[in-house]
């Protein structure tokens, strides 16, 4: 008796072989029952989201991976390359994969959180199907208790590793919530884009684009369901404003002390974050002088976005290091023997 | 002259004896300063690890409640609100701003940094523990002036809304110099609430210590005694300048910086003022 899974999930599988072995909730529970209904399958859980297809199964005598491969492609009628397109675990890998799953390690975000309810979701779904016993229970009990422990013990989740992200977690260390917040991107192009897609995505409500191409401005407006401003009119915008992106390429500064001193009075002095994406920068340093504006340039935002991945890489050591206690820890028949 | 015999709580002084008494109230004070040290270490850690934990909030109540014991020891003794002696406004005024972190800590999540406010706390009960501090021959009053007691609790209440306000100033500080000089590392930037909720936080904490000095002053004033004294007149000139900083703010607005300045300088200078009349 042993324990084995075998997947495929967005690293190893474009998505038009991801969306072949996806299953729908009906199809799962049809799944399972097919694959707990060999003789050689002693219990079974299958996982289906977005990103992963994966099968867990205890497997009797001298089956293994390839026999659960061919029936898996058998059902799923697929006939490509199957090279590099599925991986395996065996025994305590298997039960360290699932861990890792349910934590969110695994994931495209990582550490995101819907992970854990979906593995959940598909263990209840075999156990009342009835394809769950003594070893896969107490597998996926433990599994779920390593994954609390992991967000609970770790940062996996936190700090942003782009320079979009970094924007973001600048702007709620000076606003908090973005709820409500004013945005204006100075300049259209890409980097514009996802800034303040990013921002929105926080709850930026009022996005405003100006750039020297009108046109430009107007599209990327339209795109953002924001709002384009005539590139000589953005100066008057900046007493509502409580973020600005600069991201054009001028080759002199474009935002000015004068142009903050102008209306520090009518915001009534309310804190301004100033993030400069531009290379060469679109605003002038001693902006930052003012005392209610926070002005960030390419080079701060990248060395922030550089140390939370070399954070998130610490957290992924300390998370290995809890799954591997858990899993010793636990007696796991087909795991630990 | 005997305490036990002036004191208030009589059955319970005779059947302690004088010196337990004593000791067993000097015992709360020394669990409240205790308790708050173990809040600041908490949160100190917390902010190491960069995960503010909750544990400090309820290492300072259970300092809150600490606290309240030793009042309630020695307002039993004065048979009056305990402000006689130096240690008992040090004691009551780490105890209102243990009060207001508590009260104000969940909405604007300063109760996360309980390392800024512990500090203070301790330091005024360590003054408050100094031998000689506490009065050991405590008379206690014959009768008592509802309007004196008022304009003295609701004085020392309202300098702990306004220490705290100081003290989110200080957060506000060290934050913004963080943010504008680019150093985000560490667990102090993590754990703080943001500058936006700093500044509201300041204002807004201010205003209730500001109301509740306004009360105390007018209680003060209608003290039978009620002349205009040096004292009340130190306080009316505290009132004013608290006024014209929040009138400021609130109606021509403030960059969060001159506000924290503002409200750090005014609650230190009146503090020295008054220790000095």
């Amino acid at each position: 008796m042993k324990l084995v899974c075998l997947g495929l999930n967005h690293e190893t599988a474009p998505v038009e072989v991801r969306e072949q072995f996806a299953l729908s909730d009906g199809a799962l529970d049809r799944e399972t029952e097919g694959l707990i209904s060999s003789k050689d399958i002693l219990e079974g859980v299958v996982l289906s989201t977005c990103n992963r297809t994966e099968y867990y199964a205890v497997v009797n005598g001298s089956s293994g991976v390839v026999e659960l491969e061919n029936w898996i492609c058998e059902q799923r009628e697929y006939h490509g390359s199957r090279e590099g397109v599925f991986y395996h675990h065996e025994a305590r890998d298997a039960a360290e994969h699932l861990c890792r799953v349910a934590s969110g390690m695994n994931s495209m975000v990582l550490g995101e959180t819907e992970i854990f309810g979906q593995v959940k979701k598909a263990y209840q779904r075999s156990l009342e199907g009835g394809g769950t016993k003594s070893v896969l229970n107490k597998l996926f009990q433990r599994a779920f208790g390593v994954g609390k422990k992991v967000r609970t013990h770790t940062a996996i989740q936190e700090g942003a590793t782009s320079v979009a992200g970094a924007s973001v977690e600048l702007a709620e260390k000076v606003f908090g919530r973005l709820n409500g917040s004013s945005v204006m991107v100075i300049g259209a192009g890409e980097m514009s884009r996802k800034t303040a897609r990013a921002l929105q995505s926080r709850g930026a409500s009022s996005v405003m684009v100006t750039n020297r191409s009108f046109d430009k401005a107007v599209d990327l407006a339209e795109e953002i369901g924001g709002r384009a401003v005539p590139f000589s009119g953005w100066e008057e915008e900046l007493a509502h404003l409580d973020v600005v992106i600069a991201a054009t390429g001028a080759p002199h500064f474009v935002v000015k002390p004068q142009h903050v001193e102008a209306v520090r009075r009518k915001r009534k002095y309310r804190p301004l974050i100033m993030v400069d994406i531009a290379v060469p920068r679109d605003i002038d340093p001693k902006v930052g002088e003012i005392e209610e504006v926070y002005l960030y340039d390419i080079d701060t935002l990248q060395e922030m976005a550089d140390q939370a991945r070399k954070r998130r890489e610490e957290q992924l050591r300390l998370c290995e290091e809890i799954i591997r206690e858990e899993i010793e820890k636990a007696s796991l028949p087909a795991v630990n023997e | 002259m005997d305490c036990l015999k002036e004191s208030a709580d009589p059955h319970l002084k005779g059947w302690l004896g004088k010196g337990s008494y004593m000791g067993m109230g000097i015992g709360w004070v020394v669990i409240a300063t205790v308790l708050a040290i173990a809040g600041g270490v908490v949160g100190a850690m917390s902010l190491r690890t960069e995960r503010p934990s909750p544990v400090a909030f309820i290492w300072m109540t259970l300092a809150f409640g600490a606290q309240l014991m030793a009042l309630a020891w020695r307002g039993g003794l004065r048979g009056q609100c305990p402000l006689g002696d130096v240690g008992e406004i040090c004691l009551f005024l780490a105890w209102s701003l243990t009060f207001f972190y508590l009260v104000t800590g969940t909405t604007y999540r300063v109760s996360l940094l309980g390392v800024f406010t512990a500090p203070l706390v301790i330091l005024l009960q360590l003054i408050a523990l100094i031998p000689g501090f506490f009065e050991k021959n405590v008379i206690s009053a014959d009768s008592v002036d509802a309007w004196r007691e008022a304009h003295t609790s609701l004085s020392v209440l309202s300098y702990g809304a306004l220490a705290l306000a100081a003290v989110a100033g200080v957060m506000f500080f060290i934050l913004n110099y963080r943010l504008k000089s680019h150093k985000f590392g560490g667990g102090l930037v993590h754990g703080m609430p943001s500058i936006s909720r700093l500044v509201k936080a300041m204002a807004r904490i201010a205003v209730v210590g500001w109301v509740i000095l306004t009360a105390g002053i007018i209680a003060g004033l209608l003290m039978p005694e009620g002349n205009f004294s040096l004292h009340l007149m130190v306080a009316t000139i505290t009132w004013v300048l608290y006024a014209v900083l929040l009138g400021v703010y609130f109606v021509r607005g403030l960059p969060g910086r001159q506000l924290a300045i503002g409200l750090t300088v005014l609650f230190v200078l009146s503090l020295v003022v008054f220790a000095k009349l």
